[in-house]
């Protein structure tokens, strides 16, 4: 930090006199006469006595710890609590009477009570955390051999949706915990060893930890106005203190490919579809019969797409270990995977993972002091998989098959002089692909941090943590002169190259005090600032006519025009700062009755002085009901705990500045003179500003409980919430009078309501023992409150094909980003049933429609069709999302099945461009109406494709699947019975199959669509499958080797 | 209280956290820091002629465009499998494409959006340092009111209920009455008239708004709104006298005059022999270059695709979008006359070997010669030649808003002196040697104005200002047409235009944001 900017604020002292005025309660206990009382501590497990365990006085610093034996002597007077405790044990309490000796018998803790769950700025107990908080462990993300950890995330926390937006290898996805809430994005707050990210799927797995994922309000409000959209904690491999140094090596191989391709019409199909659609249009057919048949299969372009067999591999190492005061743990990794569409050249990921973390203890514990350290390098090539005009696998949907690949020279075919109608202007997709994806990038990132913790009084620490999020990208790509057709052909070559870097710094600063203010009350409290600098820069240069012409050489040093027109290029720096205050206060009464409380303020430099300060509270209670006497000796319930929560996060995710009102300079030009080209440069003032732009707030409360039944075999959570997105940054319509582009305004709220439960059984018989666990989330989501006349925030047109309309909207009273457009009733199968669709008063409806055209619904009940008729026809959001897995153990033998699913949600499919006749079709054509009777549901073809130009419920499928997405059998030789003590601890093979099988009655590649919308500013729409790069099927082997 | 230090030193060691929040945009002009010197004017007046030009080159429909498929000379055409927006407006009838509510939304916003920089430009014109320069500042002024004039003008001859705003404003204007409109029309190109300084036209960077564009649109205004309306002068600002004044002020002072040969102010039409976009005739263009790209450039006249023939190119013709001319017009014109040849393609007359009917709407066999993309000798499109990769958006012909000619003919419908001789040098230019005289007077003027000025966007605004009645008549017809090289009946109704008032679809999407407070037009 540099110290011209910092100054103390008056919030320092407030925070002081709070924490003060909690240390009081604690003072005034008077001390009196004691003596000595001694006995043994054993364990209930082996009756052996327990070396090691702590026995306190409670609420003194009196305290010992017993010898080899487990015997102890204190000094204690009549009157006094003793506390014992020992590490995996649970603690008991005994009140000093007059007894000279007092003899303990500690019960084990079963593994959930010691769990500890990673919080916000901290951990804490499982059993005493009051919030909707889901932990899953690192090695639950392990066994899914995915690319990155928000795939593993996939079906293992109720309430978590996760969905690819791409297949391709490297692509992101979406994130959504406990519905969408607003327009600008569902994306999570990811805190990487307390550090805020952006993004985690850089992470290696077998890095991971823990991921905790924090849904309500109550848990995430200590983010304050980064949480809106809730916050998922990775905690990366800590090394244990005091165990022995371990080595892992942990590899696997698999081979991928696209499970499940679209089936497209063959040549001879196509042909049948094109003469019908030309007698349809009133003209004569195009081919004769004996024609058709000769027509064959033609070009199966599906298949020149997509690639078999594309490797996907990965190698870890890892080492981690400890002394009584220090501890380590780092890996260095390696994963590459291969696309299944263009294969390695066109569509590549490879990643090499760094990672050092340690930690020691100076000064008899006092101070600690440690870092976590992790790099990425990601090397990635791909395709376009963006929308309609930016997706490189779309055209293979709509290319014809009678499109030949290559001409008889070899080269790609060129349609420039072809007369036939469906070949004009017709372009091979495959080389398509290959031109127009000469790319390659690297970006590094290089996430840590430092810290220091002291503990100058036993309880009291004070933490400070400076942070570093840094990352660094290049990329450059060429795009050759190439003519496939009039439409598709380059006339000059081009290179763009391209670089960015930034860096966040965190400074973090934490007080902490745990304390006992009388007998029972338990207090933990905190308080913490954190400051976040973020500046990044970025450059882009495009220039033409290079000297070499392959990807290897596109680097502007080769580039020789010197033409304005063929070169462009950007630079700009960008730069944010926040400054937030925090605390929290813990109170439990007998680990019984649970308290929790939250408060932050966040301020921003993206809003105006006025604005900048945002308020962020929350409180949580929680009651453990098994503690109580009529439930503590349980058979059946051997934990209850009923919780609940209300808190207020933020959202910040409005473009900077919008305070300021900004003068356009760029692509702002006229040509004075005759010189064409030659441009004048003028700018305007292009956006309005905002003033009162503030904080997106989500309010949120929760109800839950979690519960263990079955001497602890069945565990249950379940949650109930109801979340409040309000004030919304939008970009909500302005009239165009204004004159001027809209500023970001605050306004519209979306509800989300829903419940979530998990249920895990865990079981042995003999050697053989099994897990079996579910979750299942239901959301309903609800706009309301957009603030412009017609409380709609409208969709992009042009999205699903040339010149298509509007399809999705937020809009008041209908789920986010629903589909809106024509509900159809069947097919017209006959002149009379035409004549006789008719309004209320008697007007027909679609006097224009023939035989075969579909039939459009009235909705309104007017006397026309038109869009007043729209309506909506479906939602990309699901109502349940779903997870399951199952793992089992016999003797050396490990099974895994992970599965997890989508249901109630909507799809839609466009891969054929309405604007032309000639664009092949999906099978589902060949259910077309083709004289009365024929069909009720797919209308007839026609060569101006008349019933699919408007956008309507023909364009709908039902999105519903339930994917096996990890199928694992392994094989431990180290778990063998060995005649001699074998060389490792673990020692696995396994066979693992990915995305196995996929149940829906999608009839698209891939049932789990992230791509919505091709505008940042409008990123609640989802669902989209305009030619969607699917995820391949992938078979595994793998090796685990612990040392 | 041993510890109370402790506290204290822990909680200063919290608050060295606490930092500023100080930012600001690091590569963006902000309106606090512009419009301030004479450099800032100077960019800020080319950021209004930007705006002239997206609005009108780059911005929904073309206006030339549909003004000539509303008119008597052209057919929506279009692709076979395309919407019917364009069969809509030249048939006057929703109901054609009835989920199109928002026809010319595109242009209303580019429209609103250029207007707005002229009115923030001219509300800075007092903070700006002129350093004493009040000719460079009249000069900008002008400038700049032309272009707002202009834009009202385009805009209340296409819908006549539009809100007037005069300075920027985020209020819920209501539509003004269209007096009110004309009035700041007239007022804007009266001070332009009044305030550009007298150079030859040649003396002035090519493209740059004169003296006498401003003068000879107003001529244009007062023929228009008189006609249109049915009033004896322009709101009380311009009489008939003052607007013909400033005319033969035009043909006295410019320095305009014809180009001898009528064929040579058409690329398309004469090629090589092309006169040039600043030959002596070009009164006030809109200009275009070949820059426009996906990624914000709009440079380039995007509305000159739609003529082009259907998805076919024959040198010098470019391939296109196919709005259609209707083969009425070819036949209008007398076989002597030089400007047919120079104005339509005719398909079957220059032996084209079209082979797109298939995908072409309404095909008649006759194309716009005077505004149609073009290809070089290899077929290849001329964006492409100059550098551009974009054929359709990078099409780089100007608009020719107002030719000499017009001037002379307005000059000679107003009444002036010299009628018949500049009459006379229009039809001398048009005939050559074939030249016989006729005597000038309102109807034959009227009909020399279809002949002259056919194809360029002028024809369906002389229609209209002859009243609603002789427009609607002219314009309505029953033909046959091939639509995907299939007959099909083409009817434009005359009731239709009637009801319409020969006015444009408000967008739909704007009375909905203005709540109802924006009226839709009649017959929409």
């Amino acid at each position: 930090m540099k110290s011209k900017y910092c100054m103390k604020t008056t919030m320092s002292s407030f925070c002081t006199a709070l924490l003060f005025s909690l240390f009081m309660i604690q003072s005034g206990f008077a001390q009196a006469q004691s003596r000595s009382v001694s006995g043994n501590v054993i364990s209930t497990v082996d009756g052996m006595g327990i070396p090691g365990a702590s026995v306190a006085v409670q609420g003194t610093k009196i305290g010992t710890t017993t010898d080899f034996d487990g015997n102890y002597k204190i000094e204690a007077k009549s009157g006094d609590v003793l506390v014992f405790t020992f590490i995996g044990f649970k603690s008991q309490k005994i009140t000093v009477g007059s007894q000279q000796s007092i003899n303990v018998k500690l019960e084990e803790e079963t593994s959930e009570l010691k769990e500890v769950v990673v919080i916000g700025y901290g951990s804490q107990k499982r059993t005493l955390v009051t919030n909707a908080v889901t932990q899953v462990s690192g090695e639950n993300l392990t066994k899914t051999n995915t690319t990155n950890a928000l795939q593993a995330l996939q079906g293992q926390a109720a309430g978590l949706q996760v969905t690819s937006t791409s297949g391709q290898p490297g692509e992101g996805l979406n994130v959504v915990i406990r519905g969408a809430g607003s327009t600008s994005g569902t994306s999570p707050l990811y805190v990487v060893d307390g550090i805020l990210t952006g993004d985690i799927s850089y992470l290696n797995n077998s890095d991971i930890e823990s991921i905790s994922v924090l849904k309500d309000a109550a848990s995430a409000a200590i983010y304050g106005s980064q949480a809106s959209n809730g916050v998922i904690l990775v905690t990366t491999k800590k090394g244990k203190r005091g165990a022995g140094g371990q080595m892992t090596f942990d590899q696997y191989y698999g081979v991928q490919s696209v499970a499940r391709k679209v089936d497209l019409l063959n040549a001879t199909e196509y042909g049948v579809m094109l003469n019908e659609a030309a007698v349809n249009s009133g003209k004569n057919p195009y081919f004769t019969n004996d024609q058709i048949a000769a027509l064959g299969s033609g070009t199966n372009w599906m298949d020149h797409m997509l690639t078999d067999n594309a490797a996907t591999k990965n190698f870890s190492f890892g080492a981690s270990g400890g002394s009584d005061t220090s501890v380590y743990s780092t890996s260095l990794s390696y994963l590459g995977q291969e696309g299944v569409v263009g294969g390695k050249d066109l569509s590549n990921y490879e990643r090499y993972n760094f990672r050092f973390n340690s930690e020691h203890k100076l000064y008899k514990d006092v101070v600690t002091l440690g870092e976590n350290l992790s790099f990425a390098y990601i090397d990635k090539n791909g395709i376009g998989v963006g929308n309609q005009y930016n997706n490189s696998l779309r055209s293979a949907f709509q290319a014809t098959p009678l499109l030949p690949m290559f001409d008889a020279d070899g080269n790609y075919y060129d349609t420039t002089s072809d007369n036939e109608p469906w070949l004009a202007g017709a372009a091979n997709p495959y080389a398509m692909m290959v031109y127009n994806n000469q790319n390659e990038s690297n970006n590094q990132k290089l996430l840590g941090n430092v810290y220091l913790q002291i503990e100058p009084i036993k309880n009291l620490t004070f933490r400070t943590t400076l942070g570093l999020d840094y990352y660094a990208g290049e990329g450059h790509s060429y795009s050759p002169v190439y003519q496939l057709s009039i439409y598709a052909n380059s006339a000059f070559d081009k290179v763009n190259q391209n670089m960015n870097k930034g860096k966040t710094i965190t400074w973090d600063n934490l007080l902490s005090y745990k304390f006992d203010a009388a007998e029972n009350h338990h207090f933990e409290t905190m308080l913490g600032t954190s400051s976040i600098n973020y500046d990044g820069t970025s450059i882009s240069a495009t220039n033409a006519d290079v000297i070499f012409d392959d990807l290897e050489h596109a680097w502007l040093n080769n580039t020789t025009n010197k033409d304005g027109a063929k070169m462009s290029m950007t630079g700009l720096k960008q730069e944010t700062k926040r400054m937030s205050y925090f605390g929290r206060l813990n109170y439990n009464y007998k680990e019984t009755y649970l308290l929790n409380a939250t408060f932050r303020m966040d301020g921003s430099s993206i809003f105006s002085k006025e604005n900048q300060w945002g308020y962020f509270p929350s409180v949580s209670g929680g009651w453990i009901a098994s503690n109580e006497e009529f439930l503590k000796d349980s058979n059946v319930i051997n934990f209850l705990k009923l919780r609940a929560s209300w808190g207020q996060v933020g959202n910040q995710n409005a473009r900077a500045f919008q305070y300021l009102s900004t003068i356009k300079s760029n692509n702002t030009n006229y040509i004075f003179g005759d010189t064409e080209g030659v441009l004048t440069p003028g700018a305007y003032p292009d956006r309005l500003s905002n003033l009162d732009l503030k904080w997106e707030t989500s309010e949120q409360i929760d109800f839950g409980f979690d519960a263990r039944f079955l001497n602890n075999a069945l565990s249950v959570t379940f949650d109930y919430y109801n979340k409040k997105s309000k004030d919304w940054l939008i970009l909500a319509p302005i009239l165009a009078t204004a004159g001027a582009d809209a500023p970001f305004i605050n306004g519209g709220d979306v509800v989300n309501e829903g419940v979530e439960l998990s249920l895990s059984y865990q079981n042995k018989i003999g050697d053989f023992s099994y897990n079996i666990s579910a979750n299942g989330a239901y959301n309903k989501n609800t706009v309301g409150k957009i603030p412009n006349a017609d409380g709609i925030i409208h969709g992009l047109s042009n999205e699903l094909y040339d010149n298509a309309g509007e399809f999705y909207r937020a809009q008041n009273g209908f789920p986010l980003g629903y589909f809106w457009g024509y509900k159809t009733g069947g097919v017209f199968q006959n002149q009379d049933q035409i004549n006789n669709y008719k309004s209320a008063s008697g007007v027909v409806l679609q006097p224009n429609a023939a035989p075969g055209d579909i039939i459009y619904q009235n909705v309104n009940g007017d006397d026309k069709i038109d869009a007043s008729d729209k309506t909506e026809i479906g939602k990309p959001n699901p109502d349940f999302t779903f997870g399951f897995s199952l793992s089992a153990n016999y003797k050396a033998f490990d099974f895994s099945l992970m599965a997890n699913g989508v249901a109630g949600n909507q799809i839609v499919q466009s891969y054929r461009n309405q604007a032309g006749a000639y664009g092949n079709y999906t099978s589902a054509i060949l259910d077309r109406w083709h004289g009365e009777g024929s069909s009720n549901t797919v209308p007839r073809v026609t060569e101006d494709n008349r019933n699919f130009t408007q956008f309507s419920d023909l364009y709908i499928q039902d999105g519903d699947f339930l994917r096996i997405s990890t199928v694992t059998l392994g094989f431990d030789l180290a778990k063998m019975k060995q005649s001699k003590p074998f060389f490792a601890s673990q020692f696995r093979v396994y066979f693992s199959v990915l995305n196995l099988y996929t149940f829906t009655k999608y009839d698209g590649m891939d049932p789990e669509i992230g791509f919505g919308s091709s505008n940042d500013d409008q990123k609640f729409s989802s669902g989209v499958d305009v030619g969607y790069y699917p995820r391949p099927r992938t078979f595994m082997m793998g090796l685990n080797v612990k040392l | 209280m041993k510890n109370t230090y402790l506290y204290i030193f822990c909680f200063s060691l919290l608050s060295l956290g606490s930092c500023s929040l100080d930012t600001e945009p690091l590569t963006q002009l902000t309106d606090t820091n512009f419009y301030k010197t004479t450099d800032d004017a100077y960019t800020a007046l080319v950021g209004c002629y930007d705006g002239l030009q997206v609005a009108t080159g780059a911005s929904g429909l073309g206006v030339p465009v549909i003004s000539e498929v509303m008119s008597d000379d052209c057919f929506g055409g279009t692709g076979n499998s395309d919407g019917f927006n364009y069969a809509a407006i030249d048939e006057f009838d929703i109901t054609r494409s009835p989920s199109d509510v928002d026809l010319l939304n595109g242009n209303w916003i580019g429209y609103y959006k250029a207007l707005y920089r002229c009115n923030v430009f001219l509300s800075k014109m007092d903070q700006i340092d002129w350093k004493g320069n009040t000719t460079l500042r009249k000069t900008y002024e002008s400038e700049t009111k032309f272009i707002r004039a202009y834009l009202y003008f385009e805009m209340v001859r296409l819908w006549g209920n539009i809100p007037l705003l005069t300075e920027p404003s985020s209020e819920n204007v209501p539509q003004a009455n269209p007096d009110e409109v004309y009035k700041v029309i007239a007022q804007d190109l009266v001070f332009a008239s009044d305030n550009l300084p007298a150079t030859a036209y040649n003396a002035t960077t090519g493209g740059r708004i004169t003296k006498w564009a401003a003068k000879s649109l107003l001529g244009r205004v007062y023929l228009y709104y008189t006609g249109y309306y049915g009033k004896t002068d322009l709101v009380g600002v311009v009489t008939k006298a003052q607007a013909l004044g400033h005319l033969e002020n035009v043909i006295a002072s410019s320095g305009h005059g014809l180009v001898d040969d009528f064929s040579t102010l058409w690329p398309a039409a004469s090629v090589d022999k092309y006169a040039g976009e600043s030959n002596k005739e070009n009164v006030f263009a809109i200009k275009y270059t070949y820059t426009s790209d996906y990624n914000g450039n709009t440079d380039g006249n995007h509305w000159l695709v739609m003529f082009g023939m259907r998805e076919f190119s024959s040198y010098p013709y470019g391939r296109g979008w196919g709005i259609t001319v209707n083969s009425k017009l070819w036949n209008v014109y007398a076989a002597n006359d030089t400007r047919r040849v120079a104005t339509v393609i005719g398909i079957d007359e220059e032996k084209i070997a079209f082979d797109k009917k298939n995908s072409q709407r309404e095909y008649t066999g006759y194309y716009n010669k005077k505004y149609t993309p073009m290809v070089d000798k290899d077929g290849k499109d001329l964006p492409l030649t100059m550098g551009s990769q974009f054929w359709d958006i990078s099409q780089f012909q100007d608009y020719v808003v107002l030719r000499y000619a017009d001037v002379l003919l307005m000059a000679a419908e107003l009444g002036s002196g010299n009628a018949q001789a500049y009459f006379d040098e229009v039809r001398k230019r048009a005939y050559k040697a074939n030249f016989t005289t006729l005597p000038v007077n309102a109807d034959n003027i009227l009909k020399e104005r279809h002949l002259e000025f056919a194809l360029e966007g002028v024809r369906y605004w002389d229609l209209l200002r002859q009243g609603i009645g002789t427009a609607s008549s002219t314009i309505a017809e029953t033909t046959t047409l091939l639509n995907g090289g299939v007959p099909g009946t083409k009817t434009i109704t005359a009731a239709k235009i009637q009801a319409t008032k020969g006015l444009q679809q408000i967008p739909n999407t704007q009375i909905t944001l203005s709540n109802g407070v924006l009226k839709q037009n009649a017959g929409w």
